[in-house]
């Protein structure tokens, strides 16, 4: 049973270094059960490697991994479940027998796995392909084949290494669906990618990391919270000369139709509509924005540097 | 466990299903056939009407002698050859021989005398014959052919080696017999006479000693191990670099510490290879017996020494698969992995060669310190055991250094493949192989 109280995974200054290399640089992290954890950052930030040292295929050089409250070993490994971002099945093996394979590999009995196997393949719309070789499905349900396998054993700490690259609209769709239901069964999910939209729309907590040093994590609203800025999104006719006043505005940039203007820290989204309004400039859209993922990690790694 | 066993399953079964194995299975012995049997059956084909020969008897007796030796082409027991010739140094003249004595064809003969003409008329007569396709050869028996006098093979096709040593022996043994007739002696006495003596080896334990047997024995396992490791070292090194090509590596190490992985894949691909091994004897062993009987064509060896040869066979499998599968976890493809793991192959040539050293003195320090060098090992202390065996401790050692050789080897590269993983896509230069193993 999952205790709702004890972090399902802590990392504590961990380390690892390739050489003169340093990968990760003391990470100290922790990860609540039952919640969706985006690990967030940049191609080659240190993502990655982070998650081979939590399922045990590299050891860090520092630090200290704890999971499911017991130091890391190799037999916590059937509680996991894997998606890595290199990924590949058997070219020349059948799906069905894949999938069963890679449930033995995390201790499955082969009946068992059969009947989940079954229910998986219907549920991803793939049932007609059990029986076809890796090398004639598609790069998409290939794809989900490798997500079947790394939920087939029910593992309680979910891994999912950038799962939505090269997914069709409607598949990616499906798969946060799929996410967001292991989720609700009581599954811890870490989720690492570098698209913002996505660890928005999904995660709970996030932790960023650049450059293999973590740059801030938290609580996602509360992160938000914490870092509202004074942004509006405008679209007007006419404002042209009043944006320009540095006391009130730092900084203006085009958002497709829209005009998003950084207040200072003085200045309050009244004042400038305010000033909108006295100056009889036409207003179509007044919309106070929330920071996104994108904008905290920018503002996050200049403050940091 | 239960993961090594889904490792060693997956291999087996993936491989065994497919459409290559059962190819192979069934056309090797095929192949096989074809280069042993088959070109004896092409040699032994008749060539249509036997070949027509005329004799021209100048010494007036001979005919009927030679006639009779030529087409009653049965071996006679003193002039039996020894019938082992050594593999290998068979000139194309002893392989002739050999053949023309396998090959029983049927002559077509022909008695000319000179009935009053010159020796030239009727040479030119036959020629005339040969030349129109009347008559493929003649012979000419000169009249001292009993004091030295040189016969003459005149045919249109001198290149025929098989009918010219045929003859050549036919005439060898008329004037044999006839000067023995000659000088008063009764041939058959002589033949009784003149019987070779078997000269039987045995060992110091009185038991019959098995060392031509034991030598073809050594040389067949190193055959084998050759054929095995040339046929099966390049599925390992596929089996290897399979993950990594296909990037399930680190679903795989997500899952299973990377010596079972390593172990499963060598052992999936071993009992592939046993399978058809196995298949092969079978049928090997199936057909020579209905072939020949099985109590002729199997010697008789001590069951130890097929115990001997199946351990050693075993072993030199696993220590040189072993290497394919090191090479598999440092490189990329499996092209440049069959280069790199060549040069170990040659080792076990070199073992071979070691091996007719150790036939003259099986009990040298020689032959000790090949016999514990894991590479030379399968071969030269199986050798060792056919001919002089060893103090037990000595073979128990050679296996042991041997399967420590293997398991080590297994270990080397599963640390080597499991930090080379992680390096992913590039080709490890020796330096970085060398500091992968050492890191944790």
């Amino acid at each position: 049973m999952i205790d709702e109280t004890k972090p399902t995974l802590i990392l504590e200054h961990v380390t690892k270094r390739f050489g003169e290399f340093t990968a990760v640089n003391d990470l100290s992290v922790q990860v609540r059960p039952g919640r969706v954890f985006g690990l967030i950052g940049p191609n080659g930030a240190g993502k990655t490697t982070t998650i081979r040292m939590i399922v045990n295929i590299t050891i860090p050089d520092s630090g200290r991994i704890e999971l499911f409250g017991q130091p890391m070993e190799t037999s916590l490994q059937d509680r996991i479940g894997y998606l890595p971002e290199e990924r590949g099945l058997y070219r020349k093996m059948k799906v069905g027998e894949q999938l069963r394979f890679f449930a033995e590999l995390k201790n499955l009995s082969g009946r068992e796995a059969d009947k989940r196997i079954d229910a998986w393949l219907k549920k991803l719309e793939l049932s007609s392909w059990k029986d076809k070789r890796a090398k004639d499905l598609s790069k998409g349900m290939q794809q989900k084949v490798q997500f079947i396998a790394s939920v087939i054993h029910e593992p309680d700490l979910l891994i999912l290494d950038e799962p939505f690259s090269g997914l069709d609209p409607v598949s990616v769709d499906l798969m946060k669906e799929t996410i967001l239901e292991q989720k609700t069964s009581g599954k811890t999910i870490i989720l690492s990618t570098h698209q913002m939209e996505i660890a928005e729309k999904l995660c709970d907590d996030i932790c960023m990391i650049n450059k293999s040093r973590k740059v801030f994590d938290g609580h996602l609203r509360e992160v938000r919270r914490s870092f509202a800025q004074n942004v509006v999104a405008l679209r007007t006719e006419g404002a042209d000369g009043l944006l320009d006043d540095p006391e009130l505005i730092t900084n203006v940039r085009q958002n497709g139709d829209d005009t998003e203007v950084l207040l200072t820290a003085d200045a309050s989204p009244q004042i400038l509509l305010k000033r909108l309004v006295d100056a009889n400039v036409k207003i179509t859209k007044f919309e106070l924005v929330e920071p996104t993922l994108h904008d905290i990690f920018v503002a996050k790694v200049k403050e940091s540097a | 466990m239960n993961k090594f066993f889904a490792v060693v399953k997956r291999e087996y079964v993936q491989r065994v299903r497919t459409r290559f194995f059962v190819v192979a299975t069934i056309l090797g012995p095929l192949v096989s056939i074809g280069f042993t049997v088959v070109p004896a059956l092409m040699i032994g084909l008749k060539t249509g009407a036997p070949p027509r020969i005329a004799i021209v008897d100048q010494t007036g007796n001979m005919y009927e002698r030679v006639a009779s030796e030529i087409s009653d082409n049965e071996e006679r027991p003193q002039t039996a050859t020894p019938t082992m010739t050594p593999p290998g140094a068979a000139g194309a003249r002893e392989r002739a021989q050999q053949t023309a004595k396998m090959v029983k064809p049927d002559y077509a003969l022909e008695r000319v005398d000179l009935n009053g003409r010159t020796l030239d008329e009727v040479k030119a007569s036959l020629d005339r014959r040969v030349a129109s396709r009347d008559l493929d050869a003649y012979l000419i028996l000169p009249p001292n052919l009993l004091n030295g006098g040189e016969p003459e093979y005149h045919a249109r096709n001198t290149a025929d080696m098989i009918t010219k040593e045929q003859l050549q022996r036919s005439i060898s043994q008329a004037v044999r017999s006839q000067r023995l007739v000659e000088n008063g002696i009764d041939e058959r006495r002589l033949d009784e006479l003149s019987k070779p003596i078997h000269l039987k080896a045995r060992g110091v334990g009185g038991e019959e000693s098995k060392g031509e047997v034991g030598f073809f024995l050594v040389f067949g396992a190193a055959m084998l191990i050759y054929m095995s490791v040339l046929l099966y070292g390049q599925v390992v090194l596929g089996a290897v670099i399979e993950e990594k090509e296909t990037r399930i590596a680190e679903i795989l190490f997500s899952s299973m510490r990377s010596f079972p992985l390593m172990m499963g894949k060598l052992i999936g691909v071993s009992l592939v290879a046993l399978t058809q091994l196995g298949i092969w004897a079978v049928t090997f062993v199936a057909v020579s017996a209905w072939a020949a009987g099985i109590s002729s064509s199997i010697p008789h060896i001590s069951p130890f020494i097929f115990i001997y040869f199946a351990v050693f066979f075993l072993m030199g499998f696993f220590i040189y698969a072993t290497v394919y599968a090191v090479v598999g976890s440092m490189v990329t493809t499996t092209q440049e992995g069959g280069q790199l793991a060549m040069p170990v192959v040659l080792f076990l040539v070199a073992a071979l060669f070691v091996s007719f050293n150790i036939i003259r003195s099986p009990n040298s320090p020689l032959a000790f310190w090949a016999s514990m060098f894991p590479f030379f090992a399968p071969i030269t202390m199986l050798v060792r055991v056919v001919t002089e065996t060893p103090p037990l401790w000595q073979i128990l050692l050679s296996l042991g250094i041997g399967i420590a050789t293997a398991v080590g080897l297994i270990w080397l590269a599963s640390r080597i493949y499991r930090v080379g993983m992680l390096m992913t896509g590039k080709k490890a230069t020796l330096p970085e192989v060398w500091r992968w193993v050492r890191q944790e």
